[in-house]
């Protein structure tokens, strides 16, 4: 039917257009005092509005019309051929007084046409409009996602969004993910009795229960074991059990095998098909986030858990140690007594028995003072003597301490200092602990008649050259650096070993090494101890031809204090 | 002949120390736990005292601590004993007043020569 509203309070007119359109499928009324003009149209929006042009408070009832309904066709009926020019601005169309029915017909259909399709327009525009406010609801919900890994909020997220894109009146959010115990989470629009919520966990776990029918539920849920989180926007008013009338969906949140709830959301109008996309969308994408916030408490705890065990294991050395020390003195003790001879006699073969039980004293004790030290550097419990160092001095101290091992193995110790090197700050007495590990490697590794070479330099960053076995995993900053090397003509490391070389026992898997002694823990404390003067250490070789070992340390113009791990 | 006391609760190790310092010309007392080596200091006063450090019921720094802080005995020269554990770690840095520090294990030459350097 297409209502048709005349305003006109003149018989005669009235009577003309009753004739006109009183039959189908017009729906004719007539208003005679435009007073009552916001309750008539109220009650009924007219498809077309003829207002006569001598009725009263026209601009007013003008008003009203395109306030209440704007989509209205307003048709003015006039009289003769002069027009209002305010009028013109309002009206869609003119009917004159001497306009036949036809003519008036046809005027009509026109504007009716026109009507439906603006009316055509204007849905499609707010559907546009709808999807876009929908997609951008999505947008935001999804990212939102991607910002936490908070198991809790990404939760308190897909409900924002859910109400965000499809207003609803109710949610009931199953989470099996966010807390040790089952939630239900109840997002409301209203107050919810105690009866209606016990219906509503009766009811989530009816279909949690249906989404895993003839399978194994990951979890046994009942009402006892099922906690109710409330959350409601307007308390004042109520819910009743009218509520499970309106129309409702509902969707697992899972990912694979991950199961992390469940949600159904009730609203009092029906759903539509768009609807039901973006709330499956919805519940889809918050599976994801929630999977990699899973992943992540796992990454967190097993982090813990490695760090215990890391703590443990140092104590563990540490206490090993202190237990070994102790009857390694008695051994060693009574030994030096025997070797003094002041027991005995000491014949050829028992000093020969006797040396060996020494060096093996001295060997074992080597290999716990190295434990020690490597625990105590990795627990961040080394404590460090920072202060200006002149690395030549160390050099020399090195050199005068081991000159006579490698004499006595016909080996040649040179140093080639250079002069006037800027002091660095440093422990000395842990640069002598690597200095001294270097080359006593180098003297272990270097048969007879070689030469062995301590040198020092000064090189700026970007001068120093790290091969590139070594080059990933050093990181300096710029500046300049001291640097040591210490070369040998010994019997190298082999390519697939070098990258291993600072790694922590790696001269056991080295049988030709093992034989000339040593704990293998030497070079990894170096590393450490280099990496604690915030420099680094590396090596280039080459197999039967030798090796260089460098290590840098920066020079720090301003004495700042150097913060050491732990 | 010059007093020493020597102060561990690991009696082999009293013995080894025992038996070179004898072979030295010292004359040796021996105590095997903190409390005894407190009260012998006290007793005899030592001309020297050879102090491990864990020991129970009184630990090493503390012997040190209580004759170091004390006139009656501050001036008797004290060389502690140190396995360097974890427990000795967080005891060190507290002022003890000991004049040296030998680590486990040690040279036994050594510790006659350091004791005869302090007696000269």
């Amino acid at each position: 039917m297409i209502n048709i509203l005349l305003v006109c309070d003149d018989i005669t007119k009235t009577d003309k257009f009753h004739k006109i359109f009183n039959k189908k499928p017009y729906n004719f009324s007539i208003l005679a005092n435009e007073k009552f003009i916001a309750d008539t149209i109220s009650i009924e929006v007219p498809d077309i509005i003829i207002v006569d042009e001598n009725a009263a408070n026209i601009k007013n009832l003008i008003k009203i019309v395109k306030d209440k309904c704007e989509n209205t066709i307003i048709i003015f009926y006039i009289s003769g051929n002069k027009v209002d020019k305010e009028l013109v601005k309002y009206a869609n169309a003119f009917i004159t007084c001497d306009m036949s029915e036809d003519i008036i017909l046809s005027t009509i259909n026109i504007n009716l046409r026109m009507k439906n399709s603006l009316d055509m327009l204007s849905n499609s525009n707010k559907d546009l409009a709808d999807s876009l406010y929908r997609l951008n609801a999505l947008y935001s919900t999804s990212s939102q996602f991607a910002g936490t890994l908070d198991k809790s909020k990404l939760i308190q997220y897909m409900i924002e969004g859910m109400d965000k894109a499809l207003s609803f009146s109710l949610t009931c959010t199953l989470s099996l993910c966010t807390n040790e115990e089952p939630v239900l989470i109840l997002n409301s629009l209203y107050e919810l009795s105690d009866e209606l919520i016990t219906a509503l966990k009766l009811r989530t776990i009816l279909n949690y229960n249906s989404l895993f029918e003839g399978k194994q539920a990951p979890l046994d849920l009942n009402a006892e074991n099922l906690k109710v989180v409330k959350q409601v926007k307007y308390p004042a008013s109520r819910f009743t059990f009218t509520l499970f009338q309106y129309d409702n969906m509902f969707a697992p949140i899972s990912l694979g095998d991950n199961f992390f709830g469940c949600i159904e959301i009730f609203k009092e109008a029906s759903f539509t098909s768009e609807d039901s996309t973006c709330f499956q969308t919805i519940a889809q994408q918050v599976s994801l986030p929630l999977k990699s916030a899973t992943l992540y408490q796992e990454i967190i705890e097993t982090n813990a858990k490695l760090e215990k065990l890391e703590r443990l294991k140092s104590e563990f050395i540490s206490i090993v140690s202190h237990e070994l020390r102790t009857p390694l003195t008695s051994i060693k003790n009574s030994l030096d007594i025997l070797m003094s001879g002041r027991c005995f006699d000491i014949t050829p073969s028992a000093d020969k028995f006797l040396s060996m039980a020494m060096r093996n004293v001295q060997r074992l004790s080597g290999i716990i003072n190295d434990l020690l030290d490597l625990s105590k550097i990795e627990a961040g419990k080394m404590d460090f003597n920072f202060a200006p160092t002149n690395v030549n001095t160390v050099i020399e101290y090195v050199k005068s301490a081991l000159s006579e091992v490698a004499k006595s193995k016909g080996l040649n110790l040179i140093t080639d200092e250079k002069e006037n090197l800027p002091e660095i700050t440093a422990d000395a007495q842990r640069l002598e602990q690597v200095l001294t590990n270097l080359v006593s490697n180098a003297i272990k590794f270097t048969p007879e008649n070689k030469t062995i070479r301590i040198s020092s330099s000064m090189i700026s960053s970007k001068d120093i050259k790290i091969n590139e076995y070594f080059k990933d995993s050093i990181k300096l900053d710029d500046g300049d650096y001291v640097e040591v090397c210490v070369e040998d003509e010994g019997i190298g490391i082999a390519e697939k070993d070098l990258l291993h070389a600072f790694d922590k026992f790696a001269q056991i898997e080295n049988s030709l090494s093992r034989k000339a002694g040593g704990t293998g823990l030497g070079l990894p404390i170096a590393k450490q101890l280099l990496e604690a003067h915030h420099g680094a250490i590396w090596c280039d070789s080459e197999l039967n031809k030798g090796s260089k070992f460098y290590f840098v340390i920066p020079v720090v113009k301003e004495l700042v204090q150097i913060n050491v791990a732990g | 002949m010059k007093k020493i006391l020597i102060v561990d609760d690991e009696q082999d190790i009293v013995e080894s120390l025992k038996f070179v310092l004898e072979a030295a010309d010292f004359t040796c007392y021996c105590a095997y736990n903190g409390e005894d080596g407190l009260r012998l200091a006290k007793e005899i006063i030592p001309d020297l005292i050879i102090l491990d450090v864990m020991m129970p019921k009184i630990n090493g720094y503390k012997i040190s601590r209580l004759l170091k802080y004390d006139a009656k005995y501050k001036n008797i020269p004290i060389l502690m004993v140190t396995a360097r554990s974890q427990e000795e770690d967080k005891l060190i840095g507290e002022e003890t007043g000991a004049d040296e520090y030998i680590t486990k294990p040690f040279e036994l030459d050594e510790v006659v020569k350091k004791v005869e350097e302090y007696l000269k």
